[in-house]
């Protein structure tokens, strides 16, 4: 799986985020690889979103992060594709899929009707993840997992260089397994970008991730995911209660731990 | 100027040949309407996305302070109060990005500040009480021309707006973070969109008062989206709502000899109840 020469996509040097007078990131020194799948498990509340949104620039950081464009992808500032982990829009909002799509990819007002360049890149994008026929149905009536397809065929139609996935609690939505399983391991093996993937699956991360990174606030552990995903690294990183989340080895499950209080909180 | 306004006058009298829209100070209030219920519904349709609506009653209560200070400075209140509009959205806007607390929150403090900043100073100047009122409810059938004028600017300004970044804002409606990635200035096109709802509403006080004026952005809106499935559906809905309670609102407040204002308002209030009760029956 691993590219020759290993260019860095992303460089991140000494990072470190503060949100109301506490260190949420500190110290975080990390390589994304060119054209490698990157796991970022971590317990809830370790910084993984916070972490993929100051890599968007969204919270303010001091430390560095810089990114790096492989020659054969051209010239430029490298183009990141973004997948959240959930939309906390209306649900009510009067909003197509092919609305969505239009509004990222032309230049006129939506009112004014959907231009046929749009209207062709959205029916591709959309059956490239196998949900062509969602195109034409109201964003807020769309389940989780088919809401995640939608964002991931936005974020893969302009070829990003670095993909963010931020996959939702497994078996709420659409599960890191089933990403990789109907599409995103397929298209990821064409396309060759990036891919930073929080996961909460270690299943998931076992079988499809290159290079894990364990986040505690701080980086517990880094490197190739056979080495790197061993029973005490992932008892430092969740504590020593980590086994009681392992199902039997006959399914070869290995669960994080279920969402706490504050993440339960957020949805409903 | 006077003569463009003029033909815009006849165009009225042609078009609208009733009684109502007999007078001058009709035509004036005919022509203010068409200016600014669209303007108004058209920011509403991005506004109920983000879920503004209360920043926009926030920011129409702040034309208290804005009038007094007018009077006080003795320039036209409507000057003071678009510019103290813009101000207080822009602290609004600035605040909510360097606190923790939640942004309801931080318009409930500015909210109340700006009333009692404004009934502080209207309290202590005897005579400016009466001024008030024609804020307070609007009042529509005593426009002027200067203020006409700046509502033609206003329609036209938002539209020009609107067109540059109305998919960006819906974009960050949805989502900031994936918004980002897809290369929309989060932080400019809230700070833009802010004042030009600001911009909207302090104008739009002239026409259906202080208290009315959210309604003017959010009742089209809201009741566009009880017919519209789709974004275009959803914004030409809620402009042709909000013209058409502007029209019929003031019809019947002239035979009705009620508040105009008022009157305009409870129109789109049946606009909204008729087609919430028409998706229901639909859905049946």
């Amino acid at each position: 799986m691993t590219l020759p020469g290993h260019h860095h996509t992303l460089e991140i040097r000494n990072l470190s985020v503060r949100a109301g007078g506490t260190e949420i990131l500190s110290d975080i020194n990390a390589d994304i690889r060119c054209g490698e799948v990157t796991a970022l498990v971590g317990p809830n509340g370790a910084g993984k979103t916070t972490l993929l949104l100051a890599i968007l620039g969204l919270v303010p950081y001091a430390g560095e992060i810089r990114f790096c464009r492989a020659a054969e992808h051209g010239e430029g500032a490298p183009r990141i594709g973004y997948v959240p982990q959930r939309l906390d829009f209306d649900r009510n909002a009067p909003m197509t899929v092919q609305d969505f799509f239009a509004l990222s990819s032309q230049r006129y007002p939506v009112v004014f009707g959907h231009s046929a360049k749009s209207r062709r890149s959205a029916r591709e994008s959309m059956a490239r993840v196998g949900a062509g026929h969602l195109i034409s149905r109201p964003l807020g009536k769309l389940s989780g997992g088919e809401l995640q397809r939608v964002l991931l065929a936005l974020a893969l139609r302009d070829n990003p260089d670095i993909l963010l996935l931020d996959e939702p609690v497994s078996g709420v939505d659409l599960s890191g397994e089933e990403l990789f399983g109907d599409f995103l391991g397929q298209i990821h093996s064409e396309s060759r970008f990036s891919l930073l993937l929080v996961s909460h699956d270690l299943s998931v991360v076992g079988r499809h991730a290159d290079r894990v990174i364990c986040l505690n606030r701080r980086i517990v552990c880094q490197g190739a995911t056979t080495e790197t995903l061993t029973p005490e690294n992932i008892a430092a990183m969740y504590g020593s209660d980590a086994h009681l989340f392992r199902h039997g080895p006959a399914d070869g499950h290995v669960h994080a731990p279920p969402a706490a209080g504050r993440d339960k909180g957020k949805r409903d | 100027m006077e003569s463009l306004l003029g033909s815009l006058f006849s165009a009225i009298g042609v078009l609208l040949p009733f009684d109502f829209a007999e007078p001058l100070f009709m035509k004036r209030a005919i022509l203010a309407m068409l200016f600014v219920a669209p303007a108004a519904a058209a920011v509403g349709v991005p506004l109920v996305h983000f879920r503004m609506a209360f920043f926009s009653d926030a920011i129409g209560h702040s034309a208290f302070t804005g009038v007094a200070i007018g009077v006080l400075l003795g320039v036209h209140p409507l000057l003071t109060m678009v510019a103290f509009g813009l101000f207080v959205a822009w602290a609004i806007v600035l605040v909510k990005g360097r606190t923790e607390l939640s942004s309801d929150t931080v318009i409930g403090v500015f909210f109340s500040t700006v009333i009692a900043l404004g009934v502080a100073v209207i309290s202590a100047q005897k005579g400016l009480t009466r001024n008030l009122q024609a804020y307070l409810y609007g009042d529509l059938l005593a426009i002027s021309e200067v203020e006409l004028l700046w509502m033609g600017i206003l329609l036209l300004a938002v539209f020009a707006y609107l067109l540059l970044a109305f998919n960006k804002i819906m974009l960050v409606g949805i989502h900031e973070g994936f918004a980002k990635s897809m290369g929309v200035p989060v932080r400019a096109l809230e700070i833009s969109f802010a004042l030009v709802v600001a911009l909207v509403v302090t104008t739009a006080i002239r026409a259906v008062g202080i208290l009315l004026v959210t309604a003017l952005l959010v009742v089209p809106a809201a009741a566009a989206r009880n017919v519209a499935r789709g974004a275009a559906s959803a914004f030409w809905a809620a402009a042709v709502i909000a013209v058409a309670s502007g029209l019929f609102g003031i019809a019947a407040s002239y035979y009705l000899d009620t508040a105009t204002g008022a009157t305009v308002v409870l129109v789109a209030a049946a606009f909204f109840v008729v087609t919430a009760l028409g998706r229901e029956m639909f859905r049946r």
